[in-house]
């Protein structure tokens, strides 16, 4: 199942074709057109630096992951664990201990749970949007080995000092950042020498069976389309990201995991429950309200139902159930140190590489 | 249930664990911040501004911030 994305990943001309619009969005995103709705505190949007691009209503993330505290609480998802899961098991492979450790948003829940006292941590800092995301966890705590501290901020605006953490863990949170280079800038600044990063965000082909059968369902209902589901980080982009946040020892690798869903509408609660659902900022009100979670509810009915037809007639697999499919970029990264193998300068060889190749047998 | 309480109780106690209190800065000009004893928040002074602690959770989102008053005291800011 897992496997090394080349640099240049496959290129699915459908694919292409077909994301086209929900690339756009990133041009239109000057445009004022469709401003946030009161209703989530978008007040506070026109007072904020309008200098950025700003894709997400993180605002309105903050409300979606109230609500996926709610749904979540008492249940455990095994796409969510099985991220988390392979996260951590990263911390084995490291022989340095992480005393200090934060982790940011996303599935804060099952790190908490999984972590089993891997990577020697002493003391962990829970950090999410979601003031009810954070006291489910607190409240949900039973393991008192770890000092666990809890926190509300938002990864773009870290509140934490230079140089105070070990490790910082984000399972499947990061993607929702406007300014994700930003963001992990800040954890870099965060972590002490020699601290390790290690993240996990959705890539480019996450729900692509969803992300085509909206498409075509809008094309043909109503004549166009409308940005549907969030962009997301491409594998290629993941190693520029950490390169460009300064970490040193970049990894990138890439799981692809497939769920399968009774219904359409499984897939709906299951976005809900991990609080997955569209922010985008420019997501078409006037017709849709809150794209994704409410697909089935509130909008267009017609729309909705032609997409589930088109999402069963395309991908429905033999037995009955809808596959989607998750893509999972795993990013680790160090803090710089002393201890790390660096590049010689460009010319400071002083052996050619012809006698090396003499020197070990001339193979082919 | 005794012990969510009893944490609660501690929490409200100390206000902020050490651990968090050593680490936290303003999430804005990341400068150190004070704990104002009498709003029970924190204060950034450099930016003047003062975040919530809920339930023993502080709350550092920028949105959450509350601007002070340059004249009035921090007190009746809250």
């Amino acid at each position: 199942m897992r496997r090394i994305n080349s640099v240049y990943g496959r290129v699915e001309i459908l694919k292409r074709v077909l994301e086209k619009p929900t690339k756009q969005s990133h041009a239109f995103s000057a445009s004022r057109s469709f401003s946030t709705e009161g209703a989530y505190g978008g007040g506070g949007e026109s007072q904020q630096n309008s200098s950025r691009v700003k894709i997400f209503d993180r605002d309105l993330k903050r409300v979606h992951r109230d609500r996926a505290a709610w749904l979540s609480r008492n249940k455990n998802d095994t796409f969510v664990d099985a991220v988390a899961e392979n996260l951590l098991d990263r911390l084995e492979d490291c022989k340095k201990s992480f005393p200090s450790a934060l982790c940011l948003g996303g599935s804060l829940g099952a790190v908490q749970r999984l972590l089993r006292g891997r990577g020697g941590i002493e003391k962990l800092i829970m950090m999410d949007t979601s003031h009810d995301m954070i006291k489910s966890c607190r409240d949900a705590q039973d393991d008192n080995s770890i000092e666990t501290s809890y926190l509300v901020g938002d990864e773009e605006f870290l509140p934490i000092k230079e140089s105070s953490v070990d490790l910082i863990i984000s399972s499947l949170g990061l993607h929702w950042t406007n300014d994700l280079p930003g963001s992990m800038i800040q954890c870099k600044l965060a972590l002490k020498p020699d601290g390790l990063f290690l993240a996990a965000i959705l890539g480019g082909e996450t729900l692509k069976e969803l992300r085509i059968a909206c498409t075509l369902a809008h094309m043909e209902r109503e004549g166009g389309i409308s940005p549907r589901l969030s962009p997301l980080a491409q594998v290629r982009d993941a190693g520029n990201l950490l390169t460009r946040a300064g970490f040193s020892l970049p990894g990138v690798d890439v799981d692809e995991y497939v769920v399968k869903y009774k219904s359409a509408l499984d897939l709906i609660e299951h976005l809900r429950a991990m609080g997955e659902t569209n922010a985008l900022l420019q997501r078409n009100k006037a017709k849709f309200s809150i794209f994704l979670s409410r697909i089935f509810s509130i909008l267009n009915r017609e729309t909705a139902l032609a997409t589930a037809a088109i999402y069963d007639s395309m991908f429905a697999t033999e037995d009955g159930t809808i596959p989607a499919t998750f893509q999972v970029i795993y990013m680790t990264g160090w803090k710089e140190h002393s201890s790390h193998p660096q590049a010689k300068r460009r010319g400071s060889a002083t052996v050619s590489f012809t006698d090396i190749h003499k020197q070990f047998g001339g193979q082919s | 249930m005794v012990r969510i309480s009893r944490v609660m109780l501690k929490e409200a106690g100390n206000a902020i664990d050490k651990t968090l209190s050593e680490i936290l800065v303003c999430p804005l000009s990341k400068q150190p911040l004070r704990f104002c004893e009498k709003t029970k928040s924190l204060v950034s002074d450099t930016i003047g501004v003062s975040f919530p602690i809920k339930d023993g959770i502080p709350c550092l989102v920028p949105k959450d911030g509350k601007i002070l008053d340059e004249d009035a005291d921090a007190s009746k800011a809250s």
